[in-house]
């Protein structure tokens, strides 16, 4: 049956507007999101891609963009195989040779992928903090406004919830891991509180920080005065030698 | 929301932990209400005069008291405590084991997740935070005033629902000498500044 293909992609305009002239770092700090997953996968027992092949990441992005627009106007549950393809103008065959794994394994990595391009965004929208409170109080104002503006997410969320948490929870702990590892240089440069390990302490702030993105609970992430005692209080309080 | 009253409950109770059981064994999705009334040892019939609206209303009946038993555990847990850091550690390893050793909830998260993690999640998460308030507070309020408890309950909730997805080689929340160096790095020096008379010695 025939779809129309749409030629504007959904997330064509929030895209253009956060990555306005700093495309190339962003694509940096996305990919080595991407290459975490890759490595993940290729050690994984089904999910192997090729090797040695040139164009694979090419293919590979062709197929998660595809896949990514047909999820942003079809939802999980009916997007196939067939219409990826045909977004993507790949073959069916040329879809299932990188991802042997069928639908399933395209929706798997494309929730991983836009993960991935999401803390990508993040990490690129508050690299130039001056300092370790203003990052974290920066990343929530920013991060609490993407999940709130994310069109994809916020419909999956409503319509398909249960198709979409359980891959976001199984990977919350490559998120962390990437939240802490981005957190790790900053909190490197601060004078700490007695007795702090940096690696302890970069999780901690990691899972506070990927809490209240998901929910806000009682505070107001809009407001920067919150943002701010949030971050000195429950955040840094025991990490930083002074805040 | 969660005040149910226990005694008015007894005739459920045996159906309750008999759902509960099934849970554990079949998953909410295989559970039907024959193996359900063959686990309580009673007639489909009696599982339909308590529960009438049938499995979904048995499946709310079920989270209302859990939910009851949490909160109470938790007074147990904390009973008796009189200061803040001994307060913070039985609070939080209480719900941290409670959680991890509920056979039922496990086997949601394991092969479920798309039955449980919808009501933990995103929106829901703040409704479950809620409640974590609600049932942490009352505890927390001598020592930081009201205001600042019902802050700090939902911070301490939000630390122990990310250990429990995500568990962490830094700190295992199960463990209580963990728990206590969570709490003494992290919990009492963001509390410190709204400690009241003799808890207000805290040291890094």
């Amino acid at each position: 049956m025939g779809r129309p293909r749409s030629r504007l992609r959904p997330n064509a305009l929030a895209r253009a507007t956060c990555l306005a002239g700093r495309r190339s770092r962003y694509v940096a700090a996305s990919r080595s999101y991407t290459a975490t997953v890759a490595r993940s996968t290729r050690q994984g027992s089904h999910a192997p891609y090729p090797r040695n092949v040139p164009t694979d990441l090419t293919v590979r992005e062709r197929v998660l963009e595809a896949a990514y627009s047909c999820v942003a106007r079809y939802g999980i549950g009916k997007t196939t195989v067939d219409d990826v393809a045909r977004a993507a103008r790949l073959s069916r065959a040329t879809v299932y040779r990188t991802f042997p794994g069928g639908k399933d394994q395209v929706i798997r990595e494309v929730i991983a992928w836009e993960t991935g391009r999401f803390f990508g965004r993040l990490a690129e929208a508050v690299a130039g903090a001056p300092d370790f409170a203003s990052l974290l109080e920066e990343a929530l104002l920013f991060a609490h406004r993407a999940v709130e503006d994310h069109e994809v997410l916020q419909k999956i969320l409503q319509t398909e919830p249960g198709r979409l948490l359980p891959q976001l929870t199984v990977e919350s702990q490559r998120t962390l891991a990437f939240i802490a590892a981005f957190l790790v240089p900053y909190l490197e440069r601060e004078q700490l509180a007695p007795g702090v390990d940096v690696a302890a302490a970069a999780d901690y702030v990691a899972r506070m920080v990927l809490s209240h993105i998901a929910a806000q609970g009682r505070w107001d992430l809009t407001d920067r005065a919150q943002v701010k005692t949030l971050v000195r209080t429950e955040m840094l309080a025991g990490v930083l030698a002074q805040v | 929301m969660v005040a149910i009253d226990i005694a008015d409950a007894t005739a459920e109770r045996p159906v309750i932990d008999a759902t509960l059981r099934c849970i554990a064994r079949f998953g909410v999705g295989k559970t039907t209400l024959d193996d359900v009334a063959s686990e309580a040892r009673c007639s489909r019939a009696t599982v339909y005069r308590l529960f009438p609206g049938g499995k979904d209303r048995l499946l709310e009946a079920v989270v209302l008291h859990e939910t009851a038993r949490f909160a109470a555990g938790l007074r147990d847990a904390v009973a008796g405590i009189d200061d803040v850091e001994e307060l913070l550690v039985a609070g939080v390893g209480y719900a941290a084991r409670h959680l991890k050793h509920h056979d039922a909830l496990q086997f949601l998260l394991a092969y479920e997740p798309e039955l449980i993690l919808p009501l933990i999640c995103f929106r829901q998460l703040d409704v479950l935070l809620a409640i974590a308030t609600d049932l942490a507070g009352p505890h927390l309020a001598p020592y930081v005033g009201e205001d600042e408890a019902a802050r700090a309950g939902e911070w301490l909730a939000r630390i122990v629902v990310s250990y429990l997805v995500a568990p962490s080689s830094g700190f295992d929340l199960t463990d209580p000498d963990s728990v206590h160096r969570l709490v003494r790095a992290h919990v009492l020096p963001g509390l410190a500044p709204f400690l009241r008379g003799e808890h207000h010695h805290v040291v890094h």
